[in-house]
């Protein structure tokens, strides 16, 4: 098997492939591996940008944990009640349709292949009366 | 043939399943909303208005699925539809793919560059890590957020942002570059510093 040569700058440029754990979509996956089995700067640059992301989301993390605030809280309940209170009063029309699809097929050989879709469709409507 | 069980959910349970299940994550969304939104009355309004798209139709989301992705999408779509008009936006989408290809550009970073960076992100208080990750556009902070505080794939990702998983990584990438340029800065302007502390900077456009 030919070795091909990748550049560094390519490898680097992956880095964010492989920190992500998603080399694999990279086409040139093998290349980079190979690449980072002989290349030590390559292999430290990787192993620091792993490092940098691993404490830029610890900083992030911490950073970022307000609470909601009371009135909020109060405000998406009593939303809620308001909805329920819409839907109490209406009058809810569900449709449902229901289609199945059969194929069967024979091939060259007489194997039977039979397959069943089954299709569901749920649609809800609420009517609300006007008036109080 | 199994038949399917066809009785449908009533109001006041879905009402029961939709506090216990969703409103458990008020807090995470309120947190994202302030990312999003930058300000605490636009994120309380980003919130309440989820919650009621999230609840007007929960009946379409399929339980069993990832409850807390699909209100990060409710969240994200209201948010682009409904308050980001009238803010200006910066233009990335256009040049996006041409930037991820010139982003190939790349050499080894000098140890002193690594050790700077260290430094920052272990000095710097959260009030400064929230201002650098206001500071980088729009579709940068969001995909940071979503994938390194949430912890969100970047399959995910894309769902949420409805963009696609080429761009969220392109997006993720430039962003994190972004956000941590930021935070080196920051860390040399306080003064937080490796032992090359008293040399000017050489950074280009640089320091007076």
């Amino acid at each position: 098997m030919s070795f091909i040569e990748i550049q560094c700058s390519e490898v680097l440029s992956s880095a964010i492939f492989i920190i992500e754990d998603e080399l694999e979509t990279v086409p040139q996956a093998a290349q980079i591996n190979s690449h980072l089995t002989h290349c030590a700067p390559c292999t430290a640059e990787i192993e620091h940008e792993r490092l940098m992301h691993q404490m830029l989301a610890d900083v992030l993390r911490r950073s970022c944990n307000e609470q909601a605030p009371e009135e909020l809280r109060q405000n998406i309940n009593r939303q809620i009640r308001e909805q329920i209170g819409n839907y109490a009063g209406a009058t809810e029309v569900v449709t449902q349709f229901s289609m199945t699809e059969i194929s069967i097929e024979v091939d060259e050989f007489g194997n039977i292949e039979h397959r069943e879709i089954q299709i569901e469709q749920t649609h809800i409507q609420h009517f609300i009366d006007d008036e109080d | 043939m199994t038949s399917k069980d066809l009785v449908l959910e009533s109001a006041a349970d879905r009402t029961t399943r939709f506090e216990r299940d969703a409103l458990v994550f008020t807090n995470q969304l309120y947190a994202a909303a302030l990312r999003y939104t930058k300000n605490p009355e636009d994120a309380r309004d980003l919130v309440q208005d989820t919650f009621l798209k999230a609840f007007t139709s929960f009946h379409q989301f399929e339980e069993g699925t990832n409850l807390r992705a699909w209100l990060y999408r409710v969240l994200t779509t209201t948010f682009i539809n409904s308050y980001r008009k009238g803010q200006r936006q910066p233009l990335i989408a256009d040049n996006e793919l041409e930037d991820w290809q010139v982003a190939k550009a790349q050499s080894h970073t000098s140890d002193q560059g690594k050790s700077a960076e260290t430094v920052a992100l272990e000095s710097l208080p959260d009030s400064d890590i929230k201002r650098a990750l206001q500071e980088i556009p729009e579709e940068f902070r969001m995909v940071v957020y979503l994938a390194d505080v949430e912890g969100f794939s970047y399959k995910e990702i894309a769902e949420i942002v409805g963009a696609p998983a080429g761009t969220v990584m392109s997006r993720l990438h430039r962003g994190r570059k972004q956000l941590r340029e930021k935070l080196t800065d920051y860390a040399k302007e306080l003064g937080y510093s490796t032992e090359s502390s008293d040399k000017p900077s050489i950074k280009k456009g640089g320091s007076k």
